[in-house]
């Protein structure tokens, strides 16, 4: 997904187009760039965030302009790859939107004929034919119109060219809307960057080509001019992005069966890293859920595998004696987490092989480490980690099932619809005790000692009540001292080895008066009867109880801060990506 | 043009589908039937379209985000009617609109034909009126509207698709649109009956199979995936990326198969069968005439005809599902039915189990060769 903005009116339209991007933000933001018109085409555009580099784009001069920002999933994120494109000759620029899927024989046709190519990506040969065309035609819409013909795919492509005071737009099966100003025009994937300036917009249909110059707007369907109705539109930014859910973080934790099943397919035992499958001993470096996620994958490795696994919070790494050998992780979402990036460069410092392991292409981490591994998840908005944890997980849990002796290639492949059971669970029960709460403490064993940890993170995080997860046999050498009526204990207690001990745990902790939510599998006899609540999660292998029980943990944190009106996506005082040490 | 689609309520009548799913988001030919309202708008010019969810309303929320054109989603925490419904998203609504039901199907013809009317209801003929809205009518003007008569004084249905001026809000009563009818003409507006082409309702769950037949009928053809070079694939058959057909498979369409599916190999694929994504179909199995929904894994030498299968059900070897006539128990009425299973979502059978005429809720488990005929198996229920 990427998202693309034009203008052309009375104002400077760097800024405005800058503006719009960081908005489209959501639908991308590895790189991005813009191009403007005046005298000629100035071109900028980089490798990053928008926030960031944002200055020098916006100071391009002209009052037409087209921009880009850029989710990469094949071809890496770099300055050349980023959008806009232009020919040969640098009198064309374009910007575009989807996957033009017969790119490899135009290419192949186009440098027949002597065209160069500078980038790795599918856009390229768009402009090199509407160059050929501008040539001859010395008309850009006659041009464009002569080259759409010939492009198979999805695209949503915005288009200027020196001499010409206009932007051509063309869409089909990718989003594209115009919006109508006083003496001005927008176009733009989507309505957020368009709205603050007009309400007026058309929705172009597939095969449309619309000329947009200063004074007016023509559009064509077929070659023939169409006209098409203009809409008001009245929905607020925020309620756009989020495509109808309350918040970002239940959107994206409803995105995690996808999220965690996509993942799972990108990564298999017959593409693993020899340096992965060679590896004696292993360490990972996180920092907060990427801490957690590694912390389960301690407990999976070591006992699939009997690989040793040192864990360490990336803070802290350079304060130890670094391994001198072995495979060293990062596991950083944003892939900027400033942490993870100095514990890496120093662990490569002494040697150690590196993997990270991120949801963003291109980030700093993947120049930084040898080799890295995406977890499919998607841009994710919520400060609060959802889907690109699950993503992780699904990264690690590959990682480990490909080296262990009995693989579980299946149940990986249908851990997804376990998940998908615990999103139709209702909840509420467990969120009324939770909300009136001061402290919550989280309990289990084994691997569910991590997802303890993690649960309570959520729900400091977002509904800012004190929560510790603690080992279910820690807590009796002083957290017990705690317990009270007033601090529910949220109790992981799955079939298994540690089935047993959680037990008498939790008839231990019901005796100090603690009120006790039981996550637990479905069709348990004694659960019920012991714990205040009872969560059952589809009885299945302990991996999958693990992702099970972590959403139902999400959901509990999500549901308990709405309850108390917290601001979800963005708690205060926290940061989405920490770039800072 | 504005149009709001109305898709909070669950659909009590075609349970046990309906526990996870409002009824809209329940797959015909791999598509959630309110993805074919928003089509048929969208062939109509019609982009402002507002949904109204309600019951499981997250599923609703994320499948409208993974389409490609902006929906405003309107949330009505309470099913109390189809007025009410419309009640949620009245501060949205700018001038004249459409209503349309979502889990019905409708051709985009038919709303080209009502669109341009302020004040109009499309109507069909339907041989059982007293399932719906019955209209009355003099010269193509709507006199009144009889919901759901025990004794239909006409065949003429309402499809619930209705074209109405800004001011309708202010002639409802009680809470649902039927209601606020009568209401509207006495007060002197003029309500036309347009007839509609193509209009499909699922008042029972078995009633998905034959609008999952119609539907088939105007599948695209897209071939992905990979069919072994003994595969024999007649008529039009719709495969997804990244599923494998398994060699000496025979697929006759209509057929429409997801995405990451496996199946064969020897497996017979008859028409008018939907195959969701992820499913796994094992060898020697035939089905036919049937909806299978993700995630499901159907055992080999199973026989399954005329039934829909929910999500995430395992349907052991052996398995057969076949029509039988019958009585069902609907929501305190008793139907006349024909048709092999409705089987909810996860629900796990054992080898040799035999269904007929039967209705099997969510999280069954059906064990040792069951011989299921005309029964009504409740949710979570075990069967030994």
């Amino acid at each position: 997904m990427c998202g693309i903005v034009g203008y052309i009116g009375r104002r400077e339209a760097a800024p405005l187009i800058v503006e719009g991007l960081k908005k489209l933000e959501y639908r991308g933001y590895d790189s991005f760039g813009v191009a403007t018109l005046e005298n000629g085409i100035h071109l900028a555009k980089y490798q990053g965030r928008i926030s960031e580099k944002a200055g020098t784009a916006s100071q391009l001069k002209g009052k037409i302009g087209i921009g880009h920002t850029r989710w990469a999933t094949h071809g890496v994120p770099n300055d050349t790859n980023a959008h806009p494109h232009t020919d040969c000759t640098g009198t064309v620029a374009v910007v575009h939107n989807g996957i033009i899927e017969n790119y490899a024989e135009l290419k192949r046709d186009l440098q027949s004929r002597g065209h160069t190519f500078r980038s790795e990506t599918d856009t390229e040969v768009i402009v090199h034919l509407i160059e050929d065309e501008h040539i001859q035609k010395k008309d850009l819409l006659a041009s464009v119109q002569a080259v759409i013909p010939r492009l198979k795919g999805s695209f949503a492509i915005l288009v200027i060219a020196a001499g010409e005071e206009k932007i051509i737009a063309a869409r089909y099966a990718s989003p594209l809307v115009i919006g109508i100003g006083d003496g001005e025009f927008f176009a733009a994937s989507d309505m957020t960057p368009v709205i603050e300036h007009t309400e007026r917009a058309i929705f172009l249909e597939d095969g449309d080509i619309v000329s947009l110059s200063k004074k007016k707007m023509e559009i064509f369907h077929n070659g023939k001019p169409v006209s098409r109705q203009v809409e008001l539109i009245d929905w607020s930014l925020e309620d756009v992005k989020k495509g109808g859910f309350a918040h970002y973080m239940l959107k994206e934790i409803y995105e995690q069966p996808q999220a965690f099943y996509n993942t799972i397919r990108s990564v298999s035992r017959e593409t693993l890293p020899a340096m992965v499958r060679e590896a004696q001993t292993v360490t990972v470096v996180a920092c907060g859920s990427s801490y957690h996620s590694g912390f389960i994958f301690k407990y999976l490795l070591e006992a699939s595998c009997g690989i040793p696994v040192r864990l360490e919070f990336a803070s802290e790494f350079k304060y130890y004696t670094p391994p001198i050998s072995g495979l060293v992780i990062g596991i950083t979402q944003s892939g900027e987490t400033a942490d993870t990036l100095t514990a890496l460069k120093a662990a490569k410092a002494s040697g150690c092989k590196t993997l990270a392991i991120t949801n963003v292409l291109g980030s700093s981490v993947t120049r930084l480490a040898d080799i890295t591994l995406y977890m499919r998840a998607g841009p994710e908005i919520s400060v609060a980690a959802t889907k690109s944890f699950i993503a992780q997980l699904a990264v690690l849990m590959q990682i480990a099932n490909s080296l262990a002796d009995t693989p579980h290639d299946d149940m990986l492949l249908q851990a997804h619809k376990a998940i998908e059971v615990v999103l139709l669970m209702d909840l509420a029960d467990a969120v009324s005790v939770c909300k009136d709460a001061q402290s919550i403490f989280y309990v289990g064993r084994g691997p569910f000692y991590a997802v303890s940890l993690e649960g309570a993170l959520k729900m400091k995080e977002i509904s800012y009540i004190h929560a510790e997860g603690y080992a279910a046999g820690e807590l009796k050498h002083g957290p017990f001292a705690l317990l009270s009526p007033e601090t529910p204990v949220i109790a992981l207690c799955m079939p298994g080895e540690t089935y047993g001990v959680m037990v008498s745990n939790i008839k231990e902790m019901k005796a100090r008066g603690a009120p006790v939510i039981a996550v637990g599998a479905e069709g348990d006899r004694e659960l019920p009867d012991i714990a205040d609540i009872f969560i059952a999660v589809p009885k299945s292998l302990p991996l999958v109880q693990i992702l099970t029980s972590l959403v139902v943990e999400q959901l509990l944190a999500y549901h308990t801060a709405v309850a108390l009106g917290r601001d979800v996506d963005k708690p205060r005082n926290l940061a989405k990506s920490v770039t800072v040490e | 043009m504005q149009a709001v689609i109305l898709a909070a309520g669950e659909g009590k009548r075609v349970r046990p589908l309906t526990r996870n799913r409002p009824k809209a988001m329940i797959p015909v030919a791999n598509r959630p039937i309110i993805e074919y309202v928003i089509d048929a708008l969208l062939k109509n010019g019609i982009r402002d379209i507002i949904v109204v969810v309600g019951y499981r309303k997250e599923q609703v929320t994320r499948f409208l985000n993974g389409l490609d054109v902006p929906i405003e989603v309107v949330v009505q925490n309470k099913q109390l009617g189809t007025a009410h419904a419309l009640q949620c998203a009245e501060s949205k609504i700018q001038g004249d609109f459409l209503v349309l039901p979502g889990d019905n199907y409708i051709d985009p013809q038919s709303i080209g034909r009502i669109k341009d009317i302020p004040s109009a209801i499309l109507v069909k003929e339907h041989p059982n009126p007293s399932n719906f809205g019955v209209v009355l009518l003099n010269n193509s003007l709507v006199t009144d509207i009889i919901e759901k008569p025990e004794h239909a004084p006409s065949f003429m249905v309402s499809t619930g698709i209705y074209s109405l001026r800004k001011s309708f809000f202010s002639s409802v009563r009680g809470n649902d649109i039927t209601d606020a009818i009568p209401a509207l003409i006495a007060a002197g507006e003029q309500i036309r009956a347009v007839p509609a082409d193509d209009w499909q309702d699922a008042i029972f769950a078995w009633d998905l199979l034959k609008m999952n037949r119609r539907l088939l009928k105007n599948l695209p053809m897209a071939r992905q995936g990979t069919a072994s070079r003994q595969t024999i694939i007649q008529g039009p058959v719709s495969i997804g990326k990244g599923t494998t057909i398994g060699p000496n498979t025979v697929i006759t369409g209509p057929v429409v198969i997801g995405n990451d599916c496996t199946i064969g190999p020897n497996c017979c694929i008859m028409p008018n069968t939907s195959i969701g994504s992820r499913v796994t179909i094992e060898p020697f199995t035939l089905l036919g005439d049937t909806i299978i929904m993700d995630d499901t894994s159907v055992g080999s030498h199973s026989r399954i005809v005329s039934a829909v299968v929910g999500e995430r059900c395992v349907l052991a070897d052996h398995t057969s599902v076949c029509t039988a006539p019958g009585l069902m128990d609907i929501e305190g009425c008793t139907i006349k039915s024909e048709f092999g299973a409705i089987i909810g979502d996860n629900v796990v059978s054992s080898p040799f189990s035999v269904y007929q005429n039967s209705l099997i809720g969510n999280n069954v488990t059906i064990e040792n060769q069951e011989h299921i005929s005309s029964r009504n198996i409740p949710d979570d229920a075990m069967v030994i």
